[in-house]
């Protein structure tokens, strides 16, 4: 997928991003908030005279879900407008390039800025975290890890989507707040409302899940902390009976990955409509 | 005694290879932005586009940028300029207004457009001090100056056709009188072909070869300022008056 003007693009917006200050900024409040939260559920293992990471994980898996998904859909969403308002994105559509690569670079580098962002965040968490895990932690801080990765990818992609239809850096802006606040709340609210006038079985909840690729994050960071499901309840219990343990994981990932690459395309297919 | 600036010859401007714009029309939600506008450029010529404000220049280029959709065609050198890369590579165009990265250093923006074209950034057409290139940020730089990186990279890849939307708003007299001096070489030397936008194209009289004239979208007044026949500009028929002859 990546040509010349796409890696150009990219390593452009990349680098751009982490200058900016308020990448730089999200950097260090994520960083503080995984090391607060590490060394708050480190105090609580202690005291409780545990072993491992477990507490401390599955704070983060919220944490790693949650503020990454707003950094990348506000990033995603001001790129393409923003460039747009600015003439630049003018500038650059009239060199020689396609305009889905324009659309896919600015993904790639705002991907990739997101993820150092978050590589520092959690680096920090896990050097902390290094004093009480064990061996059998590993599989789990991976699939943290993972599952934060593909939700920021995830919501840059949606950004990036709504930044090359919308018609303003606001619009773009005030559409990626709605679709967080929806996304990390509204679903989860409207499902509590209805699923037990509509008796909502394990398809159902597993559907309402897949057409939110926070809630799926979320499902697979908590899966890597409890493999067997329980964390999950009776839910849980279903997916793996269903699924198995790698293919419920594969269909997370899966899911995730098609929320990354469907608001790809449809960026790919809206911006070059786009008058500049 | 005609204006504008002085030519030897129709001869050197190259007339067999003419910029054509055929029959472009744009239509917005709010009515027309171009109707049905057409002529042909030869090459090595500076085209004044004016008008009033919203009479369309803009929209003209952005049009012929391949950044806006349209009706009708535009062709340089006989081929289509569209949504392909291709036929783009040949274009130079500088937005009415252009906001950089204030973070970014003009090396670094220079260098963002050369590498999209596949050109060198370091062989710009710009005479000795009309850019300080190097590590200066943008943020460090006056209005003026940014103009002139924004300038530099319409230039970037050595374009044939330039398409400036008001290319002189910002610069101060010394800046300007060394853009049309760049301008004119150009032009005569490479045979690059320049249509350059302006509200008040009367200072463009001095420097254009020829003046398109816009108003509410439409293409109403022509005028050659060289006086040597180096333009030669006729409206295509249309498609039906073609079928009705």
């Amino acid at each position: 997928m990546t040509s010349g003007p796409t890696a150009v693009i990219a390593s452009w917006e990349y680098r751009n991003a982490v200058r900016a200050r308020w990448v730089l900024t999200m950097a260090v409040v994520f960083g503080l908030l995984c090391v607060t939260v590490t060394l708050l559920a480190f105090r609580t293992v202690r005291e409780l005279g545990l072993s491992g990471i477990g507490p401390a994980s599955a704070t983060l898996v919220n944490l790693g879900v949650l503020l990454p998904s707003l950094m990348g859909l506000l990033l995603g969403a001001g790129s393409l407008a923003g460039a747009r308002e600015q003439g630049l994105l003018a500038m650059i559509c009239a060199q020689p390039l396609r305009r889905s690569q324009v659309a896919v670079g600015a993904f790639l580098g705002l991907t990739a800025s997101l993820w150092t962002t978050l590589g520092v965040g959690f680096g920090v968490a896990m050097l902390i975290l290094s004093g009480v895990a064990r061996g059998a932690d590993v599989p789990a801080l991976v699939t943290l890890i993972g599952a934060t990765l593909g939700v920021a990818a995830a919501s840059v992609a949606i950004g990036v989507a709504v930044s090359s239809i919308v018609s303003s850096r606001v619009q773009a802006v005030a559409v990626a707040v709605g679709l967080w606040i929806v996304l990390s709340l509204g679903v989860d609210l409207a499902l509590a409302a209805l699923a037990p006038s509509v008796h909502m079985g394990p398809s159902g909840l597993l559907t309402a899940i897949l057409i939110n690729p926070l809630e799926s994050g979320r499902i697979l960071a908590l899966l890597g902390t409890n493999f067997e499901g329980t964390a999950l309840g009776p839910f849980g219990a279903y997916l793996i009976t269903t699924f198995g343990r790698w293919g419920t994981v594969g269909l997370l990932v899966a899911d995730l990955v098609a929320w990354t690459v469907g608001p790809l395309l449809l960026a790919r297919w809206a911006l070059p409509r786009k008058d500049l | 005694m005609p204006e504008g600036r002085p030519r030897e010859s129709a001869a050197s401007v190259g007339v067999a290879v003419p910029v054509e714009v055929r029959h472009v029309t744009k239509v917005y939600r709010g009515g027309w932005g171009l109707h049905d506008v057409s002529f042909t450029l030869p090459m090595g010529v500076i085209a004044a586009l004016g008008g009033p404000n919203g009479s369309g220049k803009s929209t003209l280029l952005r049009c012929m940028a391949g950044l806006a959709r349209y009706e009708g065609e535009v062709r340089l050198h006989g081929e289509r300029l569209d949504a392909r890369p291709g036929p783009r590579r040949a274009i130079g165009f500088l937005a009415q207004t252009v906001i950089l990265p204030e973070h970014a250093t003009i090396d670094e923006v220079i260098d963002l457009f050369a590498r999209l074209r596949g050109a060198d950034p370091q062989r710009l057409p710009l005479p000795a001090g009309f850019l300080n290139a190097g590590t200066d940020r943008i943020g460090e730089l006056s209005g003026g100056q940014r103009h002139r990186v924004a300038l530099a990279i319409a230039l970037v890849g050595n374009p044939t056709l330039l398409l400036l939307d008001e290319p002189i708003a910002s610069l101060d007299e010394r800046g300007r009188a060394v853009f049309w001096e760049m301008l004119a070489t150009l032009c005569e030397r490479d045979g690059v072909t320049a249509i350059v936008s302006s509200p008040s194209p009367s200072e463009l009289r001095a420097v254009a070869d020829v003046g398109l004239f816009l108003d509410d979208g439409r293409l109403v007044r022509e005028e050659d300022f060289s006086g040597v026949g180096a333009t030669i500009m006729h409206p295509f028929p249309s498609d039906d008056e073609q079928v009705g002859s």
